[in-house]
């Protein structure tokens, strides 16, 4: 890392992306205020459109040429200066995006992506950049040990048939080994891959029909399946997996009471920030924090509950508080000496 | 008053009000006393500009709270990479940004000459040819651009894009920057790369993912310099619990992740105390790289050798590792999972069938309290725990009893 690399940087402003999208589209084409705003606000912030917008109109950035309103259009129209052709104006990735794709050569998940031909072009061609960080430079301490087997050659061909999948929106006919060990084979949509860090596991999200035809949301372990095969079927239809995962929401979200005692507070917000969350402040010194979540994973927000002892104390909703008081109840006492 | 802006100059100056948003979230106004209220009003509409979605307000009486919230899981992207992406600017670098690159768009060389004369011709653009040369310079500095030498003077092209120069890696290259961009280090780089290529991430989502991370990587970016360095650091660290900031001479060695807490240290050999220490990264203020440390071999060494008594980031205060045994009653044929979860989450304990449907797990460890969480994610199984430190034992037992107090259960004796 010989190199002085500067994160924060206006290369990688949202104001130079709202730019670059306007003027690729103001190129041979003509666009109104009113879409420039749109553009603003897809790909900036709340109130960028304010600032962008006035900037490029009034000639503050003199990129774009105005069209004045007339009988065929109703408001004034611009259009780009520039003189590049194509569908996008020119974006080499710079040396801090180049080091950081040369580290991601270190990590073994790029073999899920990328095959061994491709892998060995990439290396060639990031030959001479250096890596922004090494990966052996970072230890996951309480990773769980039975994480998926990234390299395996048949790991990689059922992940690249995966997505391969996905984008196609191919049926699959899976088939896997079930919680019970046992085989279960039918054929999914897959729509989705779900990664998580804890476990080094991918899910898939997929899509079955029920016997009557309706949709059913499943998830699958990659690292259970044994064999895929390709329909060559083309699902007609897209399924949002949100719209199937909000209707795994618990209706009442979890509520715990805490204090500062142990540090909890600090400990338990960062603990349970991966999840939507609202904390109160009640009076002296205790707090109240609402965390909403999916059903299918109550079992291990329990576990993460109880890993806090008495500094946590679950409040509600009751099927909750039940399955805590019914562990903390079932917990022998501390044997007599 | 000066004018709203959303862009700012300097990243940590943001930093702690990010954080305080997202992960706390109750602060009223009145609590952000280290700098004015207007700087607060300002900081905030600022938040609410950048993660408009997922910011909400919290009355209370006459006191107004406003917070970030959001489901991980449901992120295709880490919405705090906006942060990333607020740097403010001129008008002169926006102006010469899109015109030179436009300039440069043929693919061929020009000099600064060249490029001064179309700025005036074509755009009608003024500028002196030290600017263009600066920021022709600092361009190639990025990557962007590449020089040669022609005769006497230099000539600029645009850097090859690798989606036209290596169409062979695409898109399974883009595939790879969407999943990473959420699972590896410095994952903001990879959501630039995203908005470059014009990427959408719609077949990726990151459980239990802990974006407040993003946070840290101007401080983590000096200490993985240091580490390949062998350099030693003078950090600065104010702690979450006092608020005091304090300096440590140290050399680092590994940057520790949990994927349970949220939280990322440094493991560092101090050189105060000659001691292995870990340090939060979101408690470091400041990093300043010294010398090489030419022992910094013999550091890691030790770091290798005390690594497997290490059950978290800890290395505790005493010459002997401590040793915690307990053990779990479990249905062997129902309960299967709970052995897993002995073996997976375990982190190379020994496991001992005691007899039918009852395991032991063992451990030395520098530090055993940091071992009390996981075993109280078992409450309700546990049937003996020991603990060569007599303080961790009883503080396991007082926390049992202090649960069935707190849930009004009687203890069983």
């Amino acid at each position: 890392m010989k190199t002085e690399f500067t994160l924060f940087s206006q290369m990688y402003s949202c104001y130079y992306q709202v730019v670059r999208h306007i003027l690729s589209q103001a190129s041979g084409n003509f666009l109104t205020k009113q879409q420039m705003k749109e553009i603003a606000d897809t790909y900036s912030y709340q109130e960028s459109a304010l600032s962008i917008i006035p900037s490029l109109i009034q000639g503050d950035w003199p990129f774009l040429e105005k069209i004045p309103a007339s009988p065929a259009a109703s408001s004034d129209r611009y259009r780009s200066r520039l003189t590049f052709s194509g569908r996008d104006f020119p974006t080499p990735l710079t040396a801090l995006q180049k080091a950081w794709l040369k580290s991601l050569l270190g990590d073994p998940r790029i073999r899920l992506f990328l095959t061994d031909c491709q892998l060995a072009l990439l290396e060639n061609v990031l030959e001479d950049v250096p890596a922004l960080f090494r990966v052996e430079d970072f230890h996951c301490f309480d990773q769980y040990r039975d994480r998926d087997p990234f390299t395996s050659i048949q790991y990689r061909a059922h992940f690249a048939t995966l997505l391969e999948g996905i984008e196609k929106r191919e049926l699959l006919t899976i088939s896997c080994l079930t919680g019970r060990q046992r085989i279960l084979t039918a054929t999914w949509l897959p729509c989705r891959l779900e990664y998580c860090e804890k476990e080094g596991k991918f899910r898939l999200f997929c899509i079955a029909r029920r016997k009557n035809g309706s949709p059913r949301m499943d998830v699958l372990n990659v690292g259970r399946i044994l064999k895929i095969e390709k329909t060559g079927q083309i699902s007609s239809e897209e399924f949002s997996i949100d719209v199937f995962l909000d209707k795994s929401l618990c209706p009442d979200p979890l509520v715990l009471e805490l204090t500062n005692q142990r540090n909890a507070l600090e400990r338990a917000m960062l603990h349970f920030s991966c999840y939507q969350k609202k904390v109160e402040r009640l009076d002296s010194g205790r707090y109240r924090c609402f965390i909403y979540y999916d059903k299918r994973w109550e079992t291990e927000l329990l576990i993460q509950v109880l890993s806090f002892g008495p500094v946590v104390r679950v409040l509600g909703p009751e099927s909750f508080l039940c399955q805590v008081t019914e562990r903390v109840r079932k917990q022998p006492d501390r044997p007599l000496e | 008053m000066s004018e709203f802006k959303e862009l700012i100059r300097r990243f940590d100056k943001i930093r702690s009000y990010v954080r305080d948003f997202y992960i706390y979230g109750f602060k009223h106004r009145t609590e952000y006393q280290q700098k004015s209220s207007r700087t607060y009003d300002n900081e905030r509409r600022r938040l609410e500009s950048w993660f408009s979605r997922y910011i909400r307000s919290d009355q209370s009486g006459h006191k107004k709270s406003v917070f970030i919230t959001l489901d991980s899981g449901r992120m295709a992207v880490n919405p705090l990479y906006q942060a990333w992406k607020s740097k403010t600017f001129t008008n002169r670098d926006i102006t010469l940004h899109f015109l030179l690159l436009d300039l440069l768009s043929d693919r061929h060389p020009h000099s600064i000459e060249e490029l001064t004369d179309r700025l005036q011709l074509q755009f009608g653009v003024l500028e002196d040819s030290q600017a263009i040369r600066r920021k022709l310079s600092e361009y190639e500095k990025e990557g962007i651009l590449h020089r040669q030498k022609e005769g006497k003077q230099y000539l600029f092209s645009l850097a090859d894009d690798l989606r036209n120069s290596t169409p062979q890696l695409f898109p399974a290259l883009g595939s790879a920057v969407c999943f990473f961009q959420g699972t590896a280090p410095f994952g903001f780089i990879g959501s630039t790369i995203m908005d470059f290529w014009n990427l959408k991430n719609t077949r990726f989502r990151f459980r239990s993912d802990y974006l407040i991370h993003t946070l840290e990587d101007e401080i983590l970016l000096p200490l993985l310099q240091a580490i390949q360095e062998h350099r030693l650091l003078h950090l600065t660290v104010k702690s979450s619990k006092t608020g005091q900031t304090r300096t440590v001479l140290a050399v680092p060695l590994k940057i520790l992740v949990s994927t349970q807490t949220g939280r990322r240290y440094v493991c560092v050999r101090r050189q105060s105390d000659c001691r292995l220490a870990s340090l939060r990264l979101d408690s470091i203020r400041d990093v300043e790289l010294l010398d090489v440390d030419p022992q910094y071999a013999s550091f890691q060494k030790a770091y290798s050798a005390n690594q497997p008594y290490v059950w978290g980031v800890s290395f505790g205060e005493s010459r002997q590792p401590e040793t915690v045994r307990f053990s779990v009653r479990l249905h062997e044929e129902s309960e299967a999972f709970i052995l897993n979860r002995l073996e997976r989450e375990g982190r190379q304990g020994t496991i001992t069938r005691l007899e039918p449907g009852l395991y032991e797990y063992t451990r030395k460890c520098w530090d055993a309290a940091e071992l009390l969480p996981w075993v109280k994610s078992f409450t309700g199984r546990v049937v003996s725990f020991t603990c060569s430190n007599p303080r961790v034992e009883n503080r396991f037992w007082d926390d049992i009893r202090l649960m069935k107090q707190m849930y009004q259960l009687q203890s069983k004796r």
